[in-house]
């Protein structure tokens, strides 16, 4: 008997195990996510959160939204991406925390939930990241920290009160953008098994 | 110093406090409006950027485009504010890439993050924003007042200025020093008991005055109350003595008093808190019938723990409360704070169900006992009264023989059984009630002896 094939085949119950975990984890955060960006429209006023209110994509070099042609690409580099971008977001939202800290001080919830989004992304990207060590593909390319200094450090002017909200806006919406496209991502694993 | 100093004029629109970038220090944000693919995509910046001004006052605006593609014209431009698009009559190009606004009147803001001024494209795409914070300066806060638990913390709380809402983020923040010498300190927890109060928990001097204010701050200017003197040990309290509640703990209680119906007994503990550190608290206890709002209240209850409420009426359920007042705390001659009032606790005092003049539970049995033990037991108990209750022409005797001797001294049927004109003997702890009633001291434990008949059935 080969005790490397023992425990090949002794790792996949647990790797399916973790998998179905963290696809879970991630359909929970696309519900949270999306409270979030409901709480985040609320406390900054109208326009922002009427129908049909879409101001402008500031630029954040290093993280953008997930691209049209993510769906066609490899499982395995959409998880790459997926945690690339998971990374990201954590420093953006605590960010996106402190000014509101600022702009919004008499509500904590909004804080909170910031707060929360963050700590819930690290994780997510952590959880996806040990699935892709488990299945042989390593992360690539620069890691979290490098893509969230590159967005932050793109921009070049100070920022007015009503661009900080719409920057606010866009980091909630990529958060949730980028949860759900990982629980797409993850759903495909679950479904097709490990390979 | 004066009680509040007002901003810059409020005419003009002025700049925030301090510059949004520092609140981004690692967060550099394009300004809104860089065009992501640089294709001929319009940008605008709208001017002043993020003005405070005061309620009541008027703002001139401008929306200055530049663009990528020549012509970029101003015409065709708008604006809204907080989403509602603005008469096209309050604005005006100023030139071919300008647009202004004049907007008079200004209500204050509806969200603290500030009013959203968007100036858009003829197509309603967002060609730049501004936040607008129209509000007021803050007014003096006042009414603070301030109390101790333990004589090591502080907490105080105050009442913002007088016409409420600033509609900007008002500051808050509570400060003391020691009267003669010593710096500011800031107070920093907050929102302990309420949204304007804060709790200093620790290093604090006794025997010493203290000076307290608030200084409140915001957009448009700071104002600061009166100065609070106080001596720590002068405010010492606690919101609620050990509480007579609807749950009452087992050391709080208010029951009869035996058989008395017209009396309740009551009893609680000292706070704990201030068992240490009392040197003497007072109490008071009011007490009210339950379908009445009038209280009535016990005011000489001293540093007792316990009370007998007397002149009840029977089969009444009586509401109780108790305070406590920690005075002469550490020699202090000042009065200490009353305490909240606990919560209510009920009881009711007994309700006779002796028979009245003319009736009678006993049916007469044939054959009266001279010496059954529970005669024997009165013939004791009589006889321990004669020598613990000293109370001048008292005179006991079973209800039979008092008949008896009614009957031959022709007195009227409501007698008194213990007829009594002695006042009791202080000194033994007897407090006399007048003619109807006489109070021993036996053991520690008083005893009300009223007068009222005592009929033994015979067995």
């Amino acid at each position: 008997m080969d005790p490397q094939a023992d425990s090949s085949i002794s790792f996949l119950p647990h790797l399916e195990a973790k998998i179905r975990q963290t696809h879970n984890l991630a359909r929970l955060l696309t519900k949270y996510a999306e409270q979030l960006l409901e709480e985040y429209v609320q406390q900054q006023g109208d326009p922002f959160g009427m129908p049909g209110f879409s101001p402008p994509r500031l630029s954040l070099a290093g993280l953008s939204g997930p691209s049209p042609s993510h769906a066609g690409l490899p499982l395995s580099e959409r998880l790459r991406l997926d945690a690339a971008a998971l990374g990201a977001l954590p420093a953006l939202l605590d960010a996106v925390r402190r000014h509101q800290a600022e702009l919004n001080p008499r509500s904590p919830r909004l804080q909170r939930s910031l707060e929360e989004a963050a700590r819930q992304a690290r994780a997510l990207g952590a959880a996806v990241e040990t699935v892709l060590a488990a299945l042989g593909s390593a992360a690539r390319g620069p890691g979290p920290e490098h893509s969230a200094t590159t967005a932050l450090s793109t921009a070049n002017s100070a920022a007015s009160i009503f661009s900080a909200k719409v920057l606010g806006l866009q980091v909630c919406g990529l958060y949730g953008e980028w949860v759900n496209r990982t629980e797409g991502d993850l759903s495909q694993l679950v479904h097709g098994g490990v390979a | 110093m004066p009680a509040g100093r007002p901003g810059p004029a409020a005419q003009s629109a002025r700049r925030p406090p301090r510059p949004l970038s520092s609140l981004w220090s690692p967060l550099l944000l394009c300004v809104l409006g860089v065009p992501r693919g640089g294709s001929g995509t319009h940008t605008a910046v709208i001017s002043p950027q993020d003005p405070t001004l005061l309620i009541g006052s008027s703002l001139q605006a401008t929306c200055s485009i530049h663009g990528d593609t020549p012509g970029a014209t101003a015409e065709g431009l708008y604006w809204t504010l907080n989403g509602r698009r603005l008469p096209s009559e309050l604005s005006h190009l100023l030139n071919t890439s300008t647009l202004a606004l004049a907007l008079a009147n200004l209500n204050g803001s509806r969200q603290q993050s500030g009013d959203n001024l968007v100036c858009h494209a003829r197509d309603g795409s967002i060609l730049a924003g501004s936040c607008l914070y129209v509000g007021l300066p803050p007014e003096k806060p006042f009414n603070i007042s301030c109390w101790s638990r333990n004589m090591k913390d502080l907490t105080c709380r105050w009442t913002p200025g007088a016409h409420g809402d600033t509609f900007l983020h008002t500051n808050y923040s509570l400060k003391y020093k020691l009267r003669w010498y010593g710096q500011d300190n800031t107070c920093e927890d907050y929102h302990t008991v309420g949204p304007h109060s804060c709790h200093i928990p620790k290093d604090l001097a006794l025997f010493t005055p203290y000076e307290i204010w608030v200084e409140a701050t915001n957009r448009l200017g700071s104002a600061r109350s009166d100065v609070l003197t106080l001596d720590v040990l002068d405010v010492v309290t606690r919101p609620a003595p050990p509480p007579v509640t609807t749950d009452p703990p087992p050391d709080v209680h208010v029951s009869r008093v035996g058989g008395l119906e017209d009396q309740l007994s009551v009893r609680w503990v000292s706070p704990p808190a201030l068992k240490d550190f009392l040197f003497q608290a007072k109490y008071q206890i009011r007490y009210r019938v339950e379908d009445s709002v009038d209280w009535k209240v016990v005011d000489d209850v001293s540093n007792q723990t316990s009370c007998r409420l007397a002149g009840l009426k029977p089969g009444t359920v009586y509401f109780v409360q108790v305070r406590c007042n920690p005075f002469g705390i550490y020699g202090s001659k000042k009065a200490g704070i009353w305490s909240e009032w606990s919560h209510p606790t009920a009881a009711s005092t007994p309700r006779s169900e002796r028979p009245g003049p003319g009736g009678g539970v006993c049916e007469p049995r044939g054959g009266e006992p001279s010496s059954g033990p529970v005669r024997r037991e009165l013939k004791q108990f009589l006889g321990w009264l004669k020598k613990h209750a000293y109370c001048s022409n008292l005179s006991f005797r079973l209800y039979d023989q008092w008949r008896a001797w009614m009957q031959k001294s022709h007195k009227t049927r409501n007698q008194l059984f213990f007829p009594s004109t002695g006042r009791g003997d202080p000194a033994l702890g007897q407090t006399g009630h007048g003619e109807r009633s006489c109070r021993i001291n036996y053991k520690g434990q008083a005893i009300l002896l009223q007068l009222a008949e005592l009929e033994v059935c015979p067995n």
